[in-house]
């Protein structure tokens, strides 16, 4: 039995499963339903399912993919907050990859945006259905019921029906078309502070991730690729190789030129991880490095730099920066640079995949499974459809998992081998033929009025960006790619910004935060410096370049990016700062970005070149909240993902290849680093944004303004003390 | 090599290339997966284990070196999972994607039995060879200073 809602807006599926019990699915408009077209010539694309057991066990399946973002307790709990289901008797399921789920490419911090009323929906209806079934029992209307912790009760005598006994009488109930919502004062999980659903099996050590599928006659594969973007193999002596015990055959990867297709490498097979890792080590490889075999970061930071400290070309103008120029009482001008960056998840990209005749199964942590039915479909020329992609735990991914190269290889391995594969990529392979954060340069010149206010503001950018995947021509960041700049929500009446030409010579990649990081970076680090030029507290400065904003659809981002920078100085005693012992300083940063805002005031202690980070007010505002510990973890995470990058990580091509290779070299963040971070939360009832990403973004520039604060010594590049490797 | 360890309170015959580190023994031979792999060279503490009640990266120990030694990985830790350590981790909350937990938690109770009690900086200095890229290290902290007070509090 099928029920399809055919309200266009509102489109909500119910199937009632021969074994019994209910099944909900719910979907969001797809752009052909959009365009109005109708209903039934649109792909169905559920994207999250209820499935109420008649024992009255609950799976919540989660379409969209946990890496430890926490969104597979954050959304399914909103799901049974509206069923009025008991917590305690679902289980969260993470789905496989299918377009049933709707769109399951998890990054962008969309999930919350694009899926908290739908979820909430899918909820919502189930319910309605529970109880328009235990009202036809009871032979009463549904208003004289009242759904609780996962039981019907009816009102009049106060009997009860359990979800269980409900739910194949529920299966048959018509979906409602717009089932009602509860109010946030009715809540009894969103907004709490929710445990993740998965934390005792990980205590337990449990949890299955990417590196851990086991199937019946699997062989473990380990990869080396070409150091160099672009090169390719000129020769391999396999030999001592295949000499090892337990080897079964060395593999060749060519290079697959689609995106996300692997750069090209070389693959041993064994009947262990180690045995393949050490076999590896013997195999005698020659590669024709290509055009990028000089590729050189310190001397292309230099030259990016040249590129925005000359005229570029010039993407968005506003107002007169000329005139503001010549009328100027005071100018000032600085360069920001960041070097590439490696995601650098715990868990190194690893996958199974079982190439057969007839069928092709895949296990991986991924944050986008569809991707890999597409890169498997066009490799192995069969439908995306028919590649099955089981979606596993990811042991972080941070945007590296978006990418599916890793998936492509253990295909390749499998289809030319007959076996199903594990590749395991070694920590030193994730490290070195990664896709990186974009090296950059941006130069401000910005002028002060008699007022000290600013009035005029020119920005220059350079990286080469992400869509050098797609269009390797690509020689210079689009419109779009300074569109965060353009659209800064400063005031700045007289602006230009101007693109200068970065070529790619790596693989470009997402990585938290993404252009944030940089743009962040180089707005609130500017505008500090400008506060001292002008004589003003920071903070003054900051809410003037905000009220100077008069474009009326940004008022609200002006609002609350100035509530939070209030919040983030009173709580950390900016205020007071002026008792501080020597050596101390606090500095202040806010960021928009993926829709949410958020602002860091940072205390730190600085003695000659050491830098000492105490504390960490982290303020934000994402709309209504869907878990307070969950939004607390990703601001504590973001922290130590910002502080590792503003101080100490930084990935170095020589020669065309990267230098790092592991841990010791690319120095992460550790525990006695870390600083006393404290999260405060602006209770808000608009709607609700993701997580996450921003917090990343203002860490660099508070910690730059707090060490200026401090010591009078200004950082521009990061990391601002990069291990030279 | 032919020879013998216990791991978890059991006897395992270890049939493998000497040179071969514990760690892919347990995950890739055994399916002992809860112990995992991070980065090979001893850097990142996920693969931590206790050999004979010592923290030890199971990456970079040979098992010819292992001969008749008792093994804990996390999936022998305690009975039930009860560990004091990890029941402080889930009060806490402390996982996000919980890869490096394990060897967090395994690291952990090996400092606790050498030091019951230790202060902030103890705990720093015997944690600082364990990576969370996720960034828990603040309620690492407080999860291993709640345990040493249940660990205290059991004793007295």
């Amino acid at each position: 039995m099928i029920i399809e809602n055919t309200s266009r807006r509102n489109f909500l599926k119910a199937t009632g499963i021969a074994a019994g019990g209910l099944v909900i699915g719910v979907a969001i408009p797809t752009q052909t339903m959009a365009h109005g077209k109708k209903i039934e010539q649109a792909a169905f694309n559920p994207n999250a399912f209820i499935h109420i057991q008649e024992n009255g066990d609950t799976l919540i399946y989660c379409g969209r993919c946990e890496m430890g973002q926490g969104i597979s307790t954050a959304l399914p709990a909103a799901v049974a907050d509206e069923m009025e289901a008991d917590w305690a008797r679902v289980t969260v399921k993470q789905a496989d990859g299918d377009e049933k789920y709707g769109p399951q490419a998890t990054g962008g911090s969309a999930s919350i945006r694009r899926m908290f009323i739908p979820m909430r929906e899918a909820g919502a209806a189930a319910k309605f259905m529970l109880v328009a079934a235990a009202a036809k029992v009871w032979k009463i209307p549904a208003e004289q019921c009242t759904a609780k912790n996962h039981y019907v009760i009816n009102n009049n005598n106060k009997q009860q029906l359990s979800y269980g006994d409900l739910a194949s009488l529920a299966a048959n109930i018509t979906v409602p078309e717009k089932p009602l919502l509860k109010e946030k004062s009715e809540y009894n999980y969103i907004g709490k502070a929710l445990p993740r659903h998965n934390q005792g099996d990980i205590v337990e050590g449990k949890l299955t991730y990417g590196v851990d599928t086991k199937i019946p006659g699997l062989k473990y594969a380990a990869i080396t690729h070409c150091p160099v973007l672009g090169g390719k193999l000129k020769s391999v002596d396999k030999s001592a190789a295949l000499a090892v015990k337990g080897v079964f055959s060395v593999v060749e990867i060519p290079r697959f030129d689609v995106p996300y297709g692997s750069i090209g490498g070389v693959a041993v097979v064994a009947d262990n991880t180690w045995t393949a890792q050490k076999a590896l080590k013997t195999l005698k490889i020659e590669w024709d490095l290509g055009v990028n075999k000089s590729y050189d970061t310190q001397a292309f930071k230099a030259q990016l730099v040249k590129n925005v400290e000359a005229p570029a070309q010039v993407a968005t103008e506003r107002g007169d920066i000329k005139a503001a120029f010549a009328k100027a009482k005071l100018k000032h001008s600085a360069t920001y640079t960041g070097g590439h960056l490696s995601h650098s998840p715990m868990e190194p990209n690893a996958s199974v995949v079982y190439v057969e005749k007839d069928q092709c199964e895949v296990w991986a942590a991924t944050q986008s499974p569809a991707d890999i039915q597409k890169v498997l479909g066009q490799y192995l020329k069969r439908e995306p459809k028919d590649i099955i992609v089981h979606v596993t735990m990811a042991g972080g991914a941070f945007g590296r998992k978006f990418k599916c190269d890793y998936v492509h290889e253990a295909a390749v391995i499998s289809e030319k081998t007959g076996f199903p594969i594990q590749l395991t990529w070694s920590r030193e392979e994730d490290m070195r033929t990664g896709y990186y954060h974009s090296i950059n340069a941006q130069h401000i010149e910005a002028s002060l009025d008699d007022n000290g206010n600013v009035s005029g503001w020119l920005h220059r950018i350079a990286f080469p960006p992400i869509g050098t995947l797609f269009n390797p021509a690509t020689d210079r960041p689009s419109k779009g790619d300074v569109g965060a700049a353009d659209d800064y929500p400063f005031g700045l009446a007289n602006y230009r910004s101007e693109i200068g030409e970065a070529k790619a010579h790596t693989r470009i990649g997402w990585y938290r935060a993404v252009y944030a990081i940089f743009y962040g970076f180089s707005f609130s680090s500017m505008a500090d410096e400008l506060a001292y030029k002008a004589g003003k507290d920071p903070l003054t400065f900051l809410n003037q370049l905000y009220d100077a904003n008069e474009v009326v659809e940004q008022q609200e981002q002006v609002k609350r990016s100035k509530n939070i920078l209030a919040i983030a100085a009173e709580r950390s005693g900016y205020h007071q700062r002026a008792s501080l012992p020597k050596g101390q300083g606090i500095g202040l940063a806010v960021h928009y970005s993926f829709a949410s805002y958020v602002a860091m005031a940072i205390k730190v202690e600085v003695n000659g070149d050491d830098i000492k980070v105490l504390n960490v007010d982290c303020v934000i505002d994402c709309g209504q909240i869907l878990n307070v510990d969950g939004a607390t973890a990703q601001m504590e995470g973001a922290v130590v993902m910002g502080m590792s990058l503003a101080l100490s990580t930084e990935v170095t091509f020589r020669n065309g290849a990267v230098v790092n290779s592991n841990f010791h070299d690319y120095p992460v963040m550790r525990i006695n680093d870390m600083p006393q971070v404290d999260v405060h939360i602006v209770d808000s009832d608009t709607k609700p944004t993701g997580l996450g990403e921003p917090g990343v973004a203002p860490f660099a520039p508070a910690l730059a303004n707090a060490v200026f604060a401090a010591s009078g010594k200004r950082y521009r590049d990061i990391p601002f003390k990069p291990l030279t490797v | 090599m032919t020879t013998s360890m216990t791991i978890n309170g059991k006897k395992h015959d270890v049939d493998v290339e000497g040179d071969m580190p514990l760690l892919w023994f347990l995950r890739d031979n055994l399916e002992f997966t809860g112990t995992k792999y991070g980065c090979g060279a001893g850097l990142c503490g996920a693969c931590t284990v206790h050999v004979d009640g010592v923290a030890t990266r199971s990456c970079i120990t040979p098992v010819a070196s292992l001969a008749g030694k008792k093994i804990t990985t996390i999936e022998g830790l305690s009975e039930n999972g009860d560990h004091p350590l990890q029941k402080a981790w889930l009060n806490n909350n402390v996982p996000q994607c919980g890869y490096c937990q394990a060897g967090q938690i395994m690291n952990a109770a090996s400092l606790l039995t050498t030091n019951p009690s230790p202060s902030s900086d103890e705990i720093d200095n015997a944690m600082q060879g364990n990576i969370c890229r996720c960034g828990t290290y603040q309620r690492i902290k407080k999860a291993i200073s709640d345990a040493a007070d249940e660990l205290a509090t059991e004793v007295s």
